[in-house]
């Protein structure tokens, strides 16, 4: 039997293919690695796994939900341990192979070097890597579980056990007419206000860096500091704030501003369309601040002689920024616009703050300008509803990954060096 | 021929300032009415004016005056604590990470940066209990520093790509001109790449800072007793309590928070607008 | 020959891996002991933990530092607000963090009973009978009590001593109706409310004969009898719907934002009534108006305004892990002295039927206002489809009041929208 094979059969316990290749130090490392995992983790293994299939049988004692969370837990746990298995493998296999060939072995400093040479993009991304996993992906993994299952009032802990019923719940959403119809709103509203803010605060943004960048304008500190402004104050804060000056009886904007123009108030709160502009003009203040700073900063970069040529060539102004800056701009910018659009796209404070997803809307189940995080907020929180929340959050997720994916391949904003 | 230049000059200027100054008022105006607001006596932000008639420091006295269901002084504190080390952490993972990602090629690279852009699109507000599940098996509810690590982590998949899509405009000949001197990957990090990505980085501190600033929902998940409270939750409640809601009381306690974004803001902003002249932009 | 080999190695990790996990589940209910969170006990004592209502925390100060010494252990009291306190007892509850006794909104006890977040209370007869008959019913399930009431309140009318007197209040809505449309002049108001709520609408819309869940002959709840639409509700509507388009209630106060302009209009003076709940006293007092409070006013068919009756209640926790000491709690808190001694210091008024006549209780105008209106007031439904109405209903009164709707039709949608998310939402029972 040839070296890396008889190698491979004995990694089934971790550590002894590697003395097998006389890698003492890294033989002990990794059976001492194996067993401690193992023996730390067994509970949640054990408690885990058997959760995750039953989510509990006795009413009382177990709490399906958690058991679901605890299950997701041991699979991605479960997940690192196999990765790490996989690579005892591998080694054993590689310094096998190397030893069939004939060739030495290297010594542990050997290695340790090759790893942080080698694999030094998984080393250095490995911690950010972990925090990932547990904070955003390890979430996401467990609405798409409970999406198929029946987690709902009536089928809440303690008092019930939750019970897998595969696609039962998004069949819901289809069939049931108050869910189809209200998805449909929300999703179109949705889709507007992602397109219509984002783009907005983005125009702005970089609309005012250029105004502020020419060179012979004055008192660029003092613009330059005040456009910061809306970034430095919380935007809860200033949601709150603007819900009480858009009132449509007592806020200032009606009561002195549009008065003192002579313009009748206007029902900002009350009807759904005015206070879709509303919030689009409020996103507008909020978010344009990050893109004019990034913008300002991108324009320092652009060499003057680029500016310098097409003088000479008597390009007008317009013609310098739509050829020159603009590009420029934008190309340095894809991943920074790209952002603005997927933070509006789940922008939960603002709809929520400002007017609580209203004003109400004849009909609906969702209020006028509810997104679907906001929505789906109230699902959950309101009315118990976990698992078509989180088949929701499903669905429109794919839709909206979906369009993403198929924009940016397009635009190919998404190739290498961006 | 050259009045034109100068008339055309004039009105291109008169334009700029024109536009400037409006959007100045429609941004200072809203700011000096939340600093009205927390002057004026009362309970209500509607009837509130920008100049109060009868000017009152009730409300930030009220916020000092250690209440038990105002612990404004302790909220505060949390909430420095867990901004400042958000944005620390947040900093060093990103920047590692998208050194990574911008200067090496390798094995799962790109779907990586997929999954980075499609994880922001994913709402966890379904999960909520599930995080509460993680932290009550670490034992770390009411856990500030698990609070931290939870908002690095959410901030990775953004704050990477702006990173990584910075990075990859500063030339590559650079790190490699470095690298053929004999540099390792870690120094040329440190000595190259992190002082030309300066302006994303001071982007990056800002983000991190003030994100946790603007939460309330995953927070109060995480922090079950009022003493761990942060400003976000506590603020919160502040107005959301049907009863005795107190919005001038909000907004004395929300101008405070933004005096040390203020600070950290006007620390960062040489950097957010310097830093680039070395490289250019990659056409 | 390179897959092959990966072949091989996923297949023997797979196998390894299932053998340690050979075998799965909890092993014994010893396991949940350590799960279910660690025992709370500090120096021998057993610990309590009681969730009150935001500052009222001083209102049981005495009494729970008796409870302390006469049973030997110790209480720990945390305030959160008392409508959301459901909420944190879903997570804290199976964590382990949460409280034995709790309070709680009525109308949020089927709910809670539905989850099984609750414990059936065993309270003789004899504790159950000191309390008025109304509030006791609300703390029952399938006559079975879940919690014993703590203070009782509905809605009552506020008046501004300045702006209008005692003797000069109009007896009737319609007589308010005009003497609104006299001072109405865009920055004064004669009478508020916030109409575009069912908490407060329900008020006009149950007087003409409006109701939102039918009973059965055995007085439970029937779901599928719902009257939010019928004559008498449209007419209540309509009534509701004059005040709005007259702009004798100022479009402003429509929404998230009417509760805040309600209070800051009556707290400035600017409004000669407005109608609210009890918790309004101490800040109106605070804010030194000089007000007074009265039972809502008639109508013209000579019913007087209904109200909703909210109880707050003393509960105990499934999750608590010393039960019978959890509900002992409880039923001291909620006795007659511990409700009288809560009253002089957080002045809700206690549902106990003694205390009524009482000279502390008697002598405040605000106790005998919530007293007198209870007699024209009715039970927030405390079956878990109230929670469908809410929402629509809301929704309907809304439409009706920025005029987008005609009463008839806002009232229908919203009926069919509430049957509809009761048969979507509570059909899996």
């Amino acid at each position: 039997m040839s070296h890396r094979k008889m190698a491979l059969c004995l990694s089934i316990i971790p550590g002894l293919g590697q003395w097998y290749n006389r890698q003492w130090a890294k033989g002990v490392l990794f059976l001492v690695f194996a067993a401690s995992f193992l023996t730390a983790f067994a509970d949640l293994f054990n408690m885990g796994f058997w959760g995750i299939v039953t989510l509990g049988t006795e009413v009382q004692r177990d709490n399906s939900i958690f058991l679901l969370a605890e299950g997701i837990i041991a699979v991605i746990v479960a997940l690192f341990g196999l990765a790490f298995y996989c690579f005892n493998l591998w080694d054993a296999y590689k310094s096998g192979e190397r030893r069939d060939r004939g060739d030495r072995l290297n010594t542990l400093k050997e290695e340790y070097h090759q790893l942080v040479e080698q694999g030094y993009p998984y080393v250095v991304s490995s911690p950010a890597f972990f925090l990932l996993v547990f904070s955003v992906i390890f979430p996401v993994l467990f609405s798409f579980a409970l999406a198929f299952t029946n987690y709902d009032l009536y089928h809440t802990p303690p008092a019930k056990l939750v019970d897998w019923v595969g696609f039962d719940t998004f069949l819901k959403i289809f069939t049931v007419d108050i869910w189809r119809s209200t998805f449909f709103d929300v999703l179109s509203w949705t889709v507007i206000w992602t397109l219509v803010a984002s783009t907005l605060q983005v125009a702005a943004g970089i609309l005012l860096a250029v105004i502020v960048n020419q060179k012979d304008l004055r008192l660029k500190k003092l613009y330059r500091t005040i456009f910061v402004l809306p970034w430095a104050v919380p935007g809860f804060v200033t949601i709150l704030v603007f819900a009480g000056l858009f009132n449509d009886s007592f806020g200032a904007i009606n009561h002195t501003i549009l008065a003192a123009l002579g313009i009748d108030p206007i029902p900002w709160m009350t009807d759904e369309h005015w206070t879709r502009v509303a919030l689009i003009l409020m996103q507008g203040w909020l978010g344009f601040p990050y893109v004019f700073v990034v913008t300002t900063g991108v324009l320092q970069s652009i060499p003057e002689e680029l500016y310098e040529a097409a003088t000479i060539d008597g390009a007008s102004m317009f013609a310098k920024f739509r050829y020159i800056t603009l590009p420029m701009v934008l190309l340095a910018m894809a991943p920074i616009i790209i952002t603005q659009f997927t933070f509006n796209f789940n922008n939960f404070n603002i709809i929520y703050l400002f007017n609580g997803g209203g004003p109400a809307v004849p009909g609906s189940t969702a209020g006028g300008t509810d997104i679907l995080v906001s929505w789906i907020y109230k699902l959950t929180m309101q009315s118990s509803q976990y698992a078509l929340a989180a088949a929701l959050t499903i669905l429109l997720s794919l839709f909206v990954m979906g369009i993403a994916l198929w924009q940016f391949r397009r635009t190919n904003s998404f190739k290498e060096g961006v | 021929m050259r009045s034109s230049v100068r008339s055309k000059k004039f009105l291109r200027l008169f334009v700029s300032y024109a536009i400037l100054t409006f959007v100045a008022v429609a941004i200072i105006y809203p700011l000096l009415w939340t600093i009205g607001a927390s002057l004026n006596p009362g309970n209500s932000l509607i009837s509130t004016t920008l100049i109060p008639k009868k000017p009152t420091l009730d409300h930030y006295r009220e916020l000092f005056a250690g209440k038990e269901s105002l612990l404004y002084e302790r909220w505060y504190w949390n909430s420095m604590k867990i901004s400042f080390f958000t944005m620390l952490g947040s900093v060093i993972s990103v920047s590692f990470t998208a050194y990574a990602f911008s200067r090496f090629r390798f094995k799962g690279r790109k779907n990586a940066l997929t999954l980075f852009l499609l994880l922001q699109m994913v709402p966890q507000f379904s999960a909520l209990i599930a995080l509460f599940v993680l932290a009550q098996m670490l034992g770390m509810l009411n856990s500030h520093w698990l609070l931290i690590l939870l908002y690095i982590g959410g901030q990775i998949p953004m704050n990477t790509y702006l990173m990584k899509g910075y990075m990859d405009s500063i030339p590559r000949d650079l790190d490699e001109s470095a690298k053929i001197d004999g540099a390792s990957n870690t120094r040329i990090f440190f000595q190259i790449l992190l002082p030309l990505s300066k302006p994303m980085i001071a982007v990056v501190a800002m983000n991190g800072f003030t994100g946790p600033l603007g939460d309330f929902v995953l927070s109060s998940a995480i922090l079950r007793t009022p003493d761990a409270y942060t400003l976000p939750i506590g603020l919160y409640n502040l107005v959301n309590e049907v009863m005795g809601a107190s919005y001038t009381t909000f907004a004395a306690g929300a101008l405070l928070i933004s005096i040390p974004v203020a600070i950290v803001f006007l620390m960062l902003q040489r950097n957010f607008v310097s830093g680039l002249t070395l490289g250019g932009i990659k056409g | 020959m390179m897959r092959s080999i990966s072949k091989h190695l996923a297949l023997m990790s797979v196998m390894a891996f299932s053998l340690s996990l050979a075998a799965c589940g909890p092993k014994e209910n010893a396991n949940q002991g350590s799960r279910a969170g660690e025992n709370k006990e500090s120096n021998g004592k057993v610990e309590l933990v009681v969730w009150e209502d935001i500052q009222k925390s001083a209102g049981i100060k005495d009494a729970i530092a008796q409870f302390e010494k006469e049973n030997n252990v110790t209480v720990k009291i945390i305030e959160k607000p008392y409508a959301k306190q459901i909420e944190d007892l879903r997570l804290d509850g199976p964590a382990g963090t949460g409280p034995d006794v709790l309070t709680m909104p009525s109308d949020q006890i089927g709910t809670a009973v539905t989850e099984g977040l609750i414990k059936e209370l065993n309270v003789e007869e004899d504790i159950q009978s000191i309390y008025t008959e109304a509030a006791m019913q609300s703390q029952k399930v399938n006559n079975k009590v879940y919690g014993l009431p703590k203070a009782v309140e509905t809605t009552m009318l506020y008046y501004n001593k300045d702006l209008i007197s005692e003797e000069e209040l109009p007896k009737t809505l319609e007589e308010w109706y005009e003497y609104s449309k006299k001072v109405t002049d865009g920055k004064k108001f004669g009478f508020l409310a916030l109409f575009d709520q069912i908490y407060y609408a329900q008020s006009v819309m149950s007087a003409y004969g409006g109701y939102i869940f039918g009973k059965d002959e055995n007085g439970n709840y029937n779901p599928n009898d719902i009257g939010l639409n019928n004559a008498g509700a449209v007419e209540g509507a309509k009534m509701i719907q004059k005040f709005y388009k007259e702009r004798l209630f100022p479009s402003g106060m429509i929404g998230e934002q009417g509760i805040n302009v309600l209070e800051s209009l009556f707290t400035e003076g600017k409004a000669a009534a407005i109608i609210s709940g009890p918790w309004n006293i101490e800040p109106f007092t605070k804010a030194g108006i000089n007000f007074g409070v009265t039972k809502l006013p008639a109508l013209q068919n000579g019913k007087n305004m209904s109200a909703f009756i909210g109880v707050k209640s003393y509960n105990v926790s499934a999750y608590s892990k010393h039960p019978d000491l959890a509900e002992k709690l409880v039923i001291f808190l909620a006795n007659e002295e511990n409700s009288k001694k809560r009253y002089e210091v957080t002045k809700e008024v206690p549902a106990v039927k003694a205390l009524a006549d009482d000279p502390v209780v008697k002598n405040s105008e605000a106790a005998r206002a919530v007293a007198e209106q209870s007699q024209f007031s009715e039970m927030i439904p405390n079956i878990p489809e109230m929670n469908e109405v809410w929402k629509p209903a809301d929704s309907a009164l809304q439409t009706i009041a920025t005029g987008k709707a005609d009463p008839k039709a806002a009232l229908d949608q919203a009926v069919k929208t509430i049957k509809g998310q009761i048969k979507a939402k509570h059909s899996g029972k």
